[in-house]
């Protein structure tokens, strides 16, 4: 006789048949027609500009982790939600300091900047324009005209 | 050289495919997200909740690679032409075309005087069904995707590979 | 607040010859300039503590036809006559309004670019060059805008502009 586990064995070998054997089916009757224009990348019908294979910024990656984090934070505040009135007041401090260790870290990830995004510095513009105060009285800068060209 | 690739005398099992695989097909009519001008909002609105075009298993879909059919909703501009085309040429067979409005199906308004309009989508990629209108209310988008269906339909897997 | 006629007083003391007239109409008057001064014309605009006119509420290129047009076997072609620019400008901080033009002869159509005074005249510019091939000078980066960037059958809102039987191999023509 199967144990449970023997159970769940069975259940994930049929999962796995199944979707291999629907990829086997599904590629013997598909109809095939390959073409130069249908394998080229999809570019929403621009012409392909070098490799798709681009790198991401690496700052990416900080906002993954951070992401990451949360996440499993409400993972694991949904069943700690659902149970901490059966625990009283135990239950309830340890959600707390699970909460207030995570806020710690967050406030340390800001005071340290990675969740700053450093821009590019913006090009000044060649013409000044006038520069109008906040006040009533808008001045203009004078600007020479030789800068113009 | 897949199995629908080839060619089948004419019998009973192959009358039985041909039904399943038409079934399938028309059932789930995929399209591609791709909306040109004022026609894609009727377009819109058509899979919005009122008209519901998820009923007919039309949904739409980022990717050409995974659609079977492009409505042209709009005016093709000489300039989109081009990209239209390659969306075409992207999707896999079987690949069906809806011209919806006026401007795609002769170029509308715009058939004299516009420099920059192709003349009908016709011009360049085949067209299954063409819906009137300008732009057409989305009860005809749903006619055309029905005679759409009734096309799919009849198909078969001998005729269309002969 | 400025009318027209003061502005065009302090344009003419200013650049003299640049300036040709201040044509009156019923409602809109416009000061019609030297369309290769234009740029400096427009900086003084922009720049004079008693005009600031700080906004181009729009550019736009005409195609005035007023050559010699010859119709032959249906194809018209249009000899002399000019292509217009019209800048409408306004003051935000003193609420008038002036209207500029320039026009430059059909064949050789340039006139200096106004896009680094204002950043909004930019893509107006490339606009008009699009679409009536008015060459302007020193304009950062002077494309087509609409058409596609290979089009190579003219300008479609000039007057004589005829379309192509073919682009990529697509009929043009209905």
């Amino acid at each position: 006789m199967l144990t449970e586990f023997g159970k769940i064995f069975v259940f994930l070998l049929v999962a796995v048949i199944f979707v291999i054997a629907l990829v086997i089916v599904a590629w013997l009757i598909r109809p095939s027609r390959p073409t130069k224009e249908k394998l080229m990348t999809y570019e929403c019908g621009e012409n392909p500009e070098g490799s798709p294979w681009v790198k991401f910024n690496i700052r990416f990656y900080v906002v993954a982790l951070i992401f990451l984090i949360f996440d499993v934070e409400v993972v694991l505040l949904i069943p700690w939600a659902l149970v901490y009135r059966q625990f009283g007041l135990g239950g309830f401090m340890v959600g707390a300091i699970f909460l207030i260790m995570l806020g710690l870290g967050m406030a340390y990830e800001w005071r340290k900047g990675d969740l700053e995004w450093e821009r590019a510095k913006i090009i000044p513009p060649v013409i000044k324009r006038p520069v109008f105060s906040s006040k009533e009285t808008r001045e203009a800068e004078p600007v020479k005209s030789k800068q113009l060209v | 050289m897949s199995f629908l690739d080839q060619q089948f005398d004419d019998n009973i099992i192959i009358a039985k495919v041909d039904d399943l695989f038409n079934w399938a097909r028309l059932s789930s009519l995929w399209q591609v997200g791709f909306g040109l001008a004022c026609c894609a909002i009727e377009m819109m609105a058509t899979s919005a909740s009122h008209y519901d075009f998820d009923r007919f298993g039309v949904i739409p879909r980022p990717s050409p690679r995974q659609s079977d059919i492009i409505i042209i909703s709009g005016t093709v501009t000489l300039k989109m032409a081009l990209r239209v085309k390659r969306l075409y040429e992207q999707m896999p067979d079987p690949k069906y075309v809806i011209s919806m409005g006026s401007c795609s199906n002769c170029g509308g308004p715009y058939w004299e005087h516009g420099y920059h309009v192709l003349k009908g989508v016709d011009r360049v990629i085949p067209v299954d069904v063409y819906v009137p209108g300008c732009p057409p209310r989305p009860e005809a988008l749903l006619e055309g995707l029905m005679k759409l269906q009734e096309k799919v339909r009849n198909e078969s897997v001998i005729r269309k590979s002969s | 607040m400025k009318t027209e006629e003061e502005i065009f007083n302090l344009l003419k003391e200013n650049f003299n010859d640049d300036i040709m007239e201040l044509v009156k109409q019923p409602v809109d008057h416009y000061i019609l300039c030297n369309p290769l001064k234009i740029n400096e014309i427009s900086l003084f605009l922009l720049s004079n503590e008693e005009l600031l006119f700080d906004s181009l509420m729009n550019l736009s290129g005409v195609d005035d036809a007023n050559g010699t047009s010859t119709i032959k076997e249906g194809i018209t072609t249009i000899e002399g006559g000019t292509l217009s620019v019209y800048y409408h400008l306004e003051s935000t901080k003193f609420r008038h309004k002036i209207i500029l033009r320039i026009s430059t002869p059909r064949e050789k159509p340039e006139a200096a670019s106004v896009a680094l005074v204002w950043r909004s005249a930019d893509w107006h510019e490339r606009e008009a060059f699009d679409l009536l091939g008015i060459i302007f000078l020193n304009h950062p980066d002077l494309r087509r805008i609409l058409m596609p960037y290979d089009w190579d059958a003219g300008y479609p809102l000039r007057k004589d502009y005829a379309n192509p039987e073919f682009y990529h191999g697509m009929k043009v023509p209905y």
